[in-house]
């Protein structure tokens, strides 16, 4: 009975832990994402101002 | 996981930075004294050699072209990284406390302490990097000073347009590197002063270490803590771990603020934990007096300690550091 409530207990554990690095992943991945559009939003603003508002539109 | 001894300064060091592909070592401290290593095998390459007084800060360039120095005397100075020559100097009415680099090396921060009236300061200056580096401008291109609590330490937040501070208070803040404003504050942060700061690889997010016994990882966007680990010594600085899941962490009690023998309690260790799951992995002994200053190697292949006893540790990581997945297959991306 106790090894069985141990292995619920770890088996709690290992969800836990897999919740807390998917939640990181997605916000790493939001984090590059944000990053990517900065740096292409920063760089058009450099070069061609007004069709980067065409684009949006 | 055999460290090798940097023996080159005479009291305690302040600071210590690898340059980005990671084959140097500077290191910084209250005795002058900067020095350069080769990371590798410990050999001193040479000194940076001019100040009068404690070196509290330094950084190098994306190139390790230049280096700048945040001194007790009042001067925040630029050196050529190869020659060791001084190519620059700043001088303020107060010390010079922390200096960074942009990542694209054209501009530095620096924080300047408040005393004597002065109030204590930022200040951005722009880096002509053309020529050979003597060319500089002795007015910064933006300064403001943080209300309330002072600045102890800074960096430049995911570009050039923002910089983080950590303060005396345990405050952390988000400034716009132009106007001064201040775009974000965490007041809570930490409980206590803010010892360290150092940025993710991508700057998206940064870690802090505090005299509150904490240290703390950040959205740099947000400032929200994302992360928090918890130990039971002040702090005096924190890094994280490119290419692992970890973080670590460095600190202990003064000796001259403790009643028991804390190094055989084992309070100056280079602690590890995980950047995520926020628990202890493991520990490093090794330093006599508390670990002042942190830094991991950039492609994450060793870290370094210095301490308060003025000695600095390279520790090159094993393969089953790279190999060891504690936690089965739960890793993370990055």
């Amino acid at each position: 009975e106790d090894a069985a409530e141990e292995s619920n207990v770890s088996a709690e554990l290992i969800a836990h832990r897999r919740r807390l690095v998917d939640e990181w992943n997605a916000w790493r991945a939001r984090c590059r994402e944000e990053l990517a559009e900065e740096r292409a939003r920063l760089g058009k603003q450099d070069e061609e101002e007004k069709e980067e508002k065409e684009e949006v539109q | 996981m055999r460290p090798i001894l940097l023996q080159g300064h005479e009291r305690s060091l302040t600071q210590i930075k690898y340059n980005k592909e990671g084959d140097l070592l500077f290191t910084a401290s209250k005795d002058l004294r900067v020095n350069v290593w080769y990371s590798q095998n410990g050999e001193r390459l040479g000194t940076y050699d001019g100040h009068n007084g404690s070196v509290w800060s330094i950084d190098v360039d994306y190139e390790s072209r230049f280096f700048i120095t945040g001194s007790a005397d009042n001067t925040l100075r630029l050196w050529s990284v190869s020659t060791g020559k001084e190519l620059f100097q700043w001088e303020f009415p107060t010390a010079v406390k922390r200096v960074a680099f942009s990542e694209d090396g054209d501009q530095i921060v620096c924080i300047t302490e408040q005393r004597m009236g002065h109030q204590g300061a930022i200040r951005v200056f722009e880096i002509n990097r053309s020529g050979n580096g003597t060319n500089q401008s002795k007015e910064p291109i933006s300064m403001f000073h943080p209300i309330a609590s002072k600045a102890t330490v800074c960096a430049f937040g995911l570009d050039t347009s923002t910089i983080i501070t950590g303060h005396e208070s345990g405050k952390v803040a988000l400034y716009d590197a132009k106007t001064g404003d201040e775009i974000k504050g965490n007041q809570r942060a930490h409980s206590d002063v803010v010892t360290d700061l150092q940025l993710s690889p991508d700057r998206s997010y940064f870690v802090t270490s505090s005299k509150d016994k904490t240290a703390r990882l950040h959205d740099s966007r947000t400032l929200v803590v994302l992360k928090t680990y918890p130990t039971e010594t002040p702090l005096n600085s924190a890094a994280i771990a490119p290419t692992r899941p970890f973080v670590l962490i460095g600190g202990g009690q003064e000796a001259m603020n403790v009643t028991t023998t804390s190094a055989r309690q084992g309070k100056f260790e280079t602690r590890f934990w995980h950047k995520i799951f926020e628990e202890e992995l493991g520990r490093v002994k090794g330093h006599f007096g508390p670990i002042n200053t942190l830094a991991v190697h950039p492609s994450g292949k060793s870290y370094a300690s210095g301490g308060e006893d003025g000695f600095v540790r390279v520790h090159h990581f094993d393969e089953s550091y790279f190999r060891a997945k504690p936690y089965g297959d739960i890793e993370p991306i990055d």
